[in-house]
């Protein structure tokens, strides 16, 4: 068949090419602007779909006692996580898992929503967290019938000895907010754990280490597909504390589970040896995940399980005051040891004011010695009264009264020393501004507006045994890196020498010694077995007036003492919130924590564990 | 039937080797595609092939397959085709009818017959046949000066739109609307009335919209939409064409090497072995490779036009036009839709995306066009 048109149809099929060019230009412009003017950009995407960065935590560095006794450590903390992309059915699944381990389906679920929209792939979701052994034993025979569900371990923060010296070693928990925003935690990352309290949060930049990093190549599944580096992570430093693991426990034993605080100090260096404070927590609650409730519980408590009271509570000190206005008076001349004065019972000022001694009847004529001896009142009036207020202001900031100590753990409490220019300061009324004769007596007993926190009164009563140096109080000994490489040794001290005769302090020293080891002494007690030496100190009994929790008829306890007499090596201080007195309740702790430091080493090392 | 010696003589080497060009490139690429490293290469006759790439391997027994397909269209004379051209549509158009019964459910849609050994994709050659009917039909009309007017042209656009309906019964949109294309730019090679095409194109302004309501499913809806705004719905709708994206962009210039690209490779990339092999392509050989691809179509459908314009009769000329229209669109298409300029349609890159069906289609329709150009210096009704 021909076609008389067949030249005119297809002379039009040139013409195509046109069509042809042109789609081909529109494609090379495409993939010019695609591949070369956003290469780059495109290039970053598709490397951004195929890797992923793991970090690794690293251990956090251990925390020793003293002698190498382990305090903190890290222990391996297993978890049930599912992996969704692995599950066939996930609500089966968390059944036949709560039936398993008897938690209920909506809390194993409850973690599964909270982890979001999150493309996992073949990342877990950890559901149970801290698994028990019993746990992991029934999820591992019933592996084959709970796809997708898989056992992991990682480490926990594990405080051997659950709240002993809690406020001391602190907690670590998530970081937060506005630490994700301060400088001085550049470069963490959301949820790491930090140290947030006591020597976790004070140490921080030592016990941290320093996380690995893995580079990962991930399919679009986001299944592991090879790594591509692996930067080591290096664990923490080791930190050796101050604290003596044995006379801890022997605190935290005597005190049991009254409310107060006790402290033992190495009055030679500064070093704390125990620190109770009590009620107490367990850093351990902080490990595992803290429910809100048990938060509140833990910041709402009125009994303030979280304040260290040995340093951050205030509270008058009662007779212990009485040996700081004793070397005043000494130092001063105004009294000598021979000097005695007579306690009718009372004390008067003016006609119409009475201060009271404890002793109904009086103590008769005391000398220095045995008016510490007998903490009598109006021995101690009269020679407040002579002094003054200002001189006693003076000796009391002398010795740290009124000033943090030093100790840099936590912020501390200054307590407070009154004088006539604080009365003017903190008073408005002009009646209130002046120092009234009557106010100085209370002072000069360790009553009245005086208050002190007990690590305050530590300090000084460490600068009688040390012959009138001030320490600085410390926690650490030493640190060193996880291979034993010393970086920091703080055993070496610098002390302040105080102006103050060593006579006066002997004076004083002699009356303490009375305390406790003379017949009627009120402190007998806190006497130890003699083959320590002897232990001096003094006890004082307080009204509960700047405490908030006041009910009546409690007093607070107090002992402090130190021991051996002549070769000072303890300074230990007890205080019982809510106690009969200071002879009764506070003296045996102070002498079970002394005896233990003292005796330390005549038992084998039975308790401590060495890493 | 024996081959002349004439006929011989004026075979298209050229052509051929166009083709052969296209069809290795694609097997590099599709190895590239359907690699496995954990693969423990494939078993033929015994022998232990270290081919990790079922894809490729697959797509080698296909082009076999395909060869002779070519072998023997190069004998069938387009006085044949001719002939069986109405009861060819008419069996496509029954088989278009039973795959909607029999056919395959895969993805939601019927498009495939399962033979056993190979998925048959009717579509695929119904498009073949109304190029043929349309070629028949459009050259049996006598010249007219000014073009044809509709009612001229009753029949024809009767033979486009009977499949296209079906095709997007299926649903298949992008097989239906590329047998629409190609048939309607048949019709408009043809020639046609100025008055009838301003006409078609008013209707065409409400039916497009109108199409939007009632004809488009709504997951064709969100391609659409995908297309403006990928990033609304990155890992639905959007998800195909932001990592094509990704991959053609990340190729650059000279691509990240053969097996190396991490899009591909690590599966970020859909269909990559078939509707998205050209993302493959420009990954990892770049905008170098990806110009090359071009270019070879671009010479492989001129080659074609070029056939087409030494056509002695509007029969041959029209059907090579088909042809041509339907590799052209199928490329731009394809291409447009990797690129990110037209909504993800399923449909394939000739001779480069893996698949049965289209491959064969396209052999059995380049070995029309090249019996077609063997016989350019003979009488259509002569020696053979």
């Amino acid at each position: 068949m021909q076609d008389r048109h067949s030249s005119h149809l297809s002379s039009k099929a040139k013409n195509l090419n046109l069509i042809l060019l042109l789609f081909f230009c529109v494609f090379v412009l495409r993939l010019w602007n695609l591949q070369i003017i956003k290469g780059e950009y495109f290039l970053d995407r598709s490397e951004n779909n195929r890797r992923r960065k793991i970090y690794i935590p690293p251990p956090r560095g251990l925390i020793h006692d003293r002698n190498g006794a382990v305090l903190v450590k890290n222990r391996p903390s297993f978890y049930v996580e599912l992996v969704k992309e692995d599950a066939e059915n996930i609500h089966g699944t968390i059944q036949l898992l709560s039936e398993l381990t008897g938690r209920s389906v909506d809390e194993l679920k409850k973690r599964l929503k909270s982890s979001g929209k999150v493309k996992t792939g073949s990342q877990g979701i950890p559901i149970i967290l801290d698994a028990d052994f019993e746990e992991l034993i029934k999820v591992k025979a019933n592996q084959y019938r709970l796809r997708g569900i898989r056992i992991g371990a990682l480490p926990v923060r594990y405080y051997l000895n659950e709240d002993l010296a809690a406020h001391i070693l602190g907690y670590i928990r998530e970081i937060n907010a506005a630490q994700l925003l301060s400088p001085k935690f550049a470069g963490y990352r959301r949820s790491d754990l930090v140290g947030q309290y006591g020597v976790e949060a004070k140490l921080e930049d030592y016990l941290q280490g320093k996380r690995g990093e893995k580079g990962i190549i991930v399919n679009a599944k986001g299944s592991w597909v090879r790594e591509e580096y692996y930067k080591q992570e290096k664990p923490g430093h080791k930190l050796f504390l101050t604290i003596d693991l044995k006379t801890q426990i022997a605190a935290e034993k005597a005190l049991a589970n009254r409310t107060g605080v006790v402290i033992a100090l190495d009055p030679n260096t500064g070093g704390i040896l125990a620190l109770v404070s009590k009620p107490s927590f367990s850093p351990n609650l902080f490990a595992r995940e803290l429910s809100e409730s048990q938060w509140n519980n833990l910041i709402l408590s009125p009994e303030k399980p979280l304040t260290n009271r040995g340093v951050q509570g205030i509270y008058p000190p009662g007779s212990l005051f009485k040996v700081i206005t004793a070397v005043a008076g000494l130092e001063e001349g105004i009294i000598s040891n021979a000097e005695k004065i007579n306690c009718p019972g009372y004390y008067s000022i003016g006609k119409s004011r009475r201060f009271k001694c404890h002793k109904e009847g009086g103590h008769g004529l005391v000398n220095m010695t045995e008016a510490i001896e007998k903490s009598c009142n109006v021995y101690f009036y009269t020679l407040g009264q002579r002094l003054g207020i200002d001189r006693i202001h003076r000796y009391a900031s002398m010795f740290g009264f009124g000033e943090e100590t030093g100790f840099d753990l936590m912020k501390e409490a200054r307590g407070l020393v009154p004088s006539r220019e604080w009365k003017k300061k903190a008073y408005s009324k002009p009646e209130d501004k002046r120092w009234y004769p009557g106010e100085t007596p209370s002072v000069s007993i360790g009553q009245g507006a005086l208050s002190v926190t007990p690590l305050q009164m530590v300090k000084a009563i460490a600068a009688f045994a040390n012959g009138g140096f001030l320490v600085k109080p410390k926690i650490v000994n030493s640190i060193e890196t996880s291979l034993g490489v010393k970086l920091k040794d703080e055993t070496s001290v610098a002390l302040e020498s105080l102006p103050i005769n060593q006579s006066s302090i002997n004076e004083v020293v002699n009356g303490m010694y009375n305390v406790v080891n003379s017949e009627a002494g009120t402190g007998r007690r806190a006497r130890i077995h003699p083959k320590y030496g002897y232990l001096v100190g003094k006890t004082g009994t307080a009204q509960k007036k700047s405490l908030n929790l006041e009910k009546k008829g409690e007093r607070l306890a107090w002992f402090t003492g130190f021991a051996p007499k002549d070769n000072p090596q303890i300074v230990a201080l007890a205080l019982v919130e809510s106690g009969e007195g200071g002879g009764f309740d506070s003296a045996p702790i102070v002498k079970e924590v002394v005896e233990a430091f003292l005796g330390r080493f005549d038992s084998p090392h039975d308790l401590v564990e060495k890493d | 039937m024996g081959i002349d010696r004439r006929l011989l003589a004026s075979f298209d080497w050229i052509l051929l080797f166009n083709i052969l060009a296209i069809i290795s490139l694609g097997l590099v690429i599709l190895y590239s595609a359907g690699y496995n490293p954990d693969s423990n290469g494939i078993l033929v006759f015994g022998y232990n092939l270290p081919i990790k790439s079922a894809a490729f391997a697959k797509q080698l027994t296909y082009l076999a397959l395909g060869f002779f397909i070519f072998l023997f269209t190069l004998f069938i004379p387009p006085s044949f085709l001719q002939k069986i051209a109405y009861p060819l549509f008419i069996i496509s158009f029954l088989a278009l009818i039973f795959v909607l019964t029999l056919g395959l459910l895969s993805h939601g849609s019927k498009r495939w017959f399962d033979l056993g050994f190979i998925h048959v994709q009717p579509s695929e050659f119904a498009k073949f046949s109304l190029i043929l009917a349309l070629a028949k039909s459009l050259s049996s009309k006598s010249y007219k000066i000014g073009g044809y007017k509709l009612r001229n042209l009753f029949f024809p656009f009767i033979l486009i739109f009977l499949p296209a309906a079906l095709i997007l019964k299926q649903p298949d949109l992008g097989t239906a609307l590329s047998v629409i294309v190609i048939g309607c730019s048949m019709i408009l090679f043809f020639g046609i009335n100025l008055r009838s095409l301003i006409l078609i194109f008013i209707l065409s302004c409400f039916v497009v919209p109108s199409s939007w309501y009632w004809l488009l499913k709504p997951y064709q809806k969100r391609r659409v939409m995908a297309l403006i705004n990928p990033e609304a719905d990155p890992l639905g709708s959007g998800y195909h064409i932001i990592q094509s994206k990704i991959a053609v962009g990340s190729g650059g210039l000279f691509g990240k090497g053969f097996l190396n690209g991490t899009q591909a490779q690590l599966e970020f990339l859909p269909e990559r072995s078939t509707d998205f092999v050209f993302s493959v392509l420009a990954e990892e050989w770049g905008f170098a490779g990806c110009i090359l691809v071009l270019l070879l179509y671009f010479s492989l459908m001129n080659r074609l036009l070029r056939v087409a314009y030494q056509t002695k009769d509007n029969f041959s000329c029209l059907l090579v036009v088909g042809i041509t229209a339907m590799v052209f669109f199928h490329v731009v298409i394809n291409v447009g839709m990797v690129l990110g300029l037209f909504p993800v349609v399923g449909l394939p890159l000739p001779l480069f995306s893996y698949g049965g069906s289209s491959l064969l289609l396209t052999t059995f329709s380049m070995g029309i066009v090249m019996g077609i150009s063997m016989r350019r210096f003979s009488y259509f009704s002569g020696t053979y």
